[in-house]
């Protein structure tokens, strides 16, 4: 990613560089070639002139003359050699500005960077002889100059568009280095709102159980002394009578009940006394198996997938409460009748399953069962573990069942979650933490 | 610089030493080697020719000095369309048109001087002379060179290039006359 961004500049700036490059050679090449045809022209001119002005001189052997008028050439600087030949081909006049002066005529032609060129010297269509001149095809230090303009703009063009390059691409990259922080602060805050609710709602619990335990471990005492003194009295009674007997039972029975329910306070704020013991969930399930059927009715499937071979640690009867509890309700989101899924399997947890708070990453097995209900709510699915929080009809439900599943699973380290949506039914999962099992026994 | 001058000192030597070996035969061949490239460098009034592509004709009139040296250097030459012609002549021939004419035998060349003196015909007259013709040789310093007397060119309206003029030793301009 750094390194498209950062080379794609680069790549253009080359691009630019070569293109100016090539079009600032093809230029010196045309102006080069044009100032050679230039020359050429010139130098031919300066022959013919000269080939004209020496025809007398060649005609009638005057070396003299021909000699002043090869002279009278030499103010021209870019002129290197000159000679004048008869027809027989030998030098009547000649010069050269270096090296020795041509002993006959050569060809026109350019070669070597000087231009020669052979002109006859002829007087009305007579031939009388030949001009050869040299001349330099373009000054050095002109041509060095004009090559040294041209490398000063090809440097400077190039040098303007890396430095535009640079910038660009300094400026893109600061850019995208400020989204990618403005996208790590979006997902922080949104992270951040995620486990604040969770934390609240994790309070929200705490606080309903202590509030609610508290009450509930005084209401069990005052119970208890209840039951204690109608114990007392029904031995008392003398002789025991029927009538106030049967009083006695009743009140007795209600105190149970009572008892019962303060239980479940208790299992929710996680107060009650639980005695841990190793267990492999997929065995409680297929022991429960006719239990939960009972208890679910005909008109409901019930299919389990128990994949969970690992080992937990969990009071057993809380915990088949729990599932009945849970399958209870998976029946009463299904009066129509529908299928419940009890599935178990074992999983690692790098990352808190749904909105957890306090996760510890590790192995867990997981419990879950699906029913193929109503689903719930976002609304309804942020409440479902309130206490005494219930969708059932008045005295139908105590809104207690979910809540003590959740307090019980807490208590023993685990976590509960709820997937659902109206229409899609509802998944309730039990991730309990892994334990290993007392004895070799296992899988 | 030194070159040059070496050069030149050793030119002139050879040329001062070849003059003097075989003075005559060296002059005439100078001076037939002139007298073929003269016509290039004069322009005659069309009258003077029978036609475009008519022969230029240059007539040796009397003793011949340059024999078959002359032929030899006119050979294949034109003159514009017109091919160079010698022609050798003891006297005068009116029947005979001749473009140029040259002479070294005093007597003959007063003669042809006073015959041609109307007509388009360049006169040329050996050096040593006392008669002098549009042209006339004359030896400087063992070099062959030549006056041009353009007064008399003009008066039959032949025009001799400056280029010619130029290389003349001595020029009688016209309107001097």
């Amino acid at each position: 990613m750094m390194r498209t961004r950062f080379s794609l500049p680069v790549l253009a700036a080359l691009a630019a560089a070569g293109f100016l490059l090539a079009a600032g050679i093809l230029m010196a090449r045309y102006e080069d070639r044009l100032y050679t045809d230039q020359q050429v022209k010139n130098t031919n001119e300066q022959a013919h002139i000269l080939a004209a002005s020496v025809a007398g001189a060649v005609a009638f052997d005057d070396a003299r003359a021909a000699q002043e008028y090869v002279d009278a050439l030499t103010a021209n600087p870019e002129l290197l050699a000159a000679g004048v030949f008869d027809e027989q081909g030998r030098r009547i006049a000649g010069f050269s500005r270096a090296g020795p002066v041509p002993t006959r005529p050569g060809n026109s032609g350019y070669a070597n960077g000087h231009i020669d060129v052979a002109v006859p010297v002829s007087q009305n269509g007579a031939a009388l002889g030949t001009v050869f001149l040299r001349a330099a095809a373009e000054p050095a230090q002109r041509r060095i100059a004009r090559y040294i303009g041209l490398v000063l703009l090809v440097t400077m063009g190039a040098l303007v568009i890396a430095v535009l390059s640079f910038s660009q691409s300094a400026l893109s990259r600061r850019a995208e280095q400020l989204s990618q922080v403005n996208r790590q602060l979006q997902a922080e805050m949104r992270e951040r709102a995620r486990t604040e609710e969770a934390l609240r709602q994790a309070h929200k619990m705490e606080a309903v159980g202590q509030l609610s335990g508290g009450i509930a471990h005084d209401f069990n005492n005052l119970i208890m002394i209840a039951k204690g003194n109608l114990r007392l009295l029904r031995k008392r009674l003398d002789p025991p009578a029927e009538q106030p007997l049967h009083y006695i039972s009743s009140v007795e029975e209600a105190l149970d009940r009572a008892a019962h329910l303060t239980q479940r306070i208790l299992a929710f704020s996680r107060r009650q006394p639980l005695t841990p013991e190793p267990i492999r969930l997929s065995g409680l399930v297929t022991d429960m198996d006719a239990l939960v059927r009972h208890s679910v009715g005909e008109n409901i499937g019930i299919e389990t997938r128990l994949d969970a071979a690992w080992w937990t640690r969990c009071d057993v009867n809380q915990m088949e409460n729990v599932i009945l509890n849970l399958a209870i309700n998976a029946r009463d989101a299904m009066p129509e009748g529908g299928k419940l899924t009890i599935a178990t399997r074992d999983i690692s947890l790098h990352h808190a399953p749904g909105d957890v708070a306090d996760f510890a990453p590790g192995d867990y097995v997981a419990l879950s069962l699906r029913d193929t209900g109503a689903g719930m709510s976002e609304d309804v699915k942020s409440r479902a573990v309130d206490p005494f929080f219930t969708t059932k009809p008045l005295g139908k439900g105590t809104g207690l069942g979910l809540s003590m599943a959740f307090g019980f699973v807490r208590q023993s380290g685990g976590y509960l979650t709820i997937d659902s949506a109206p229409g899609q039914g509802t998944e309730i999962t039990l991730y309990m933490p892994r334990t290993l099992p007392r004895t070799e026994e296992a899988v | 610089m030194r070159p040059r001058l070496l050069l030149s000192v050793v030119l002139s030597a050879l040329l001062a030493t070849t003059a003097s070996l075989a003075q005559s035969s060296l002059e005439y061949a100078v001076k037939a080697a002139y007298l073929a490239k003269f016509a290039p460098f004069i322009e005659w009034p069309q009258s003077a020719f029978a036609g475009p592509a008519a022969p230029l004709t240059i007539c040796i009139l009397g003793p011949d000095p340059f024999g078959p040296e002359f032929d030899k250097a006119i050979a294949g030459q034109k003159d514009g369309d017109h091919p160079l012609v010698a022609r050798r002549m003891t006297a005068l021939d009116p029947a005979v048109t001749c473009q140029i004419l040259f002479s070294k035998d005093e007597a003959l060349a007063e003669q042809a001087l006073a015959e041609m003196k109307t007509r388009p015909v360049v006169t040329v007259t050996d050096s040593g002379l006392r008669a002098h013709g549009m042209i006339s040789f004359l030896v400087i310093d063992n070099h062959v060179r030549f006056d041009v007397d353009e007064a008399a060119a003009v008066s039959v309206n032949i025009d001799i290039s400056s280029k010619l003029l130029g290389l003349a030793h001595a020029v009688h301009q016209k309107g001097a006359r």
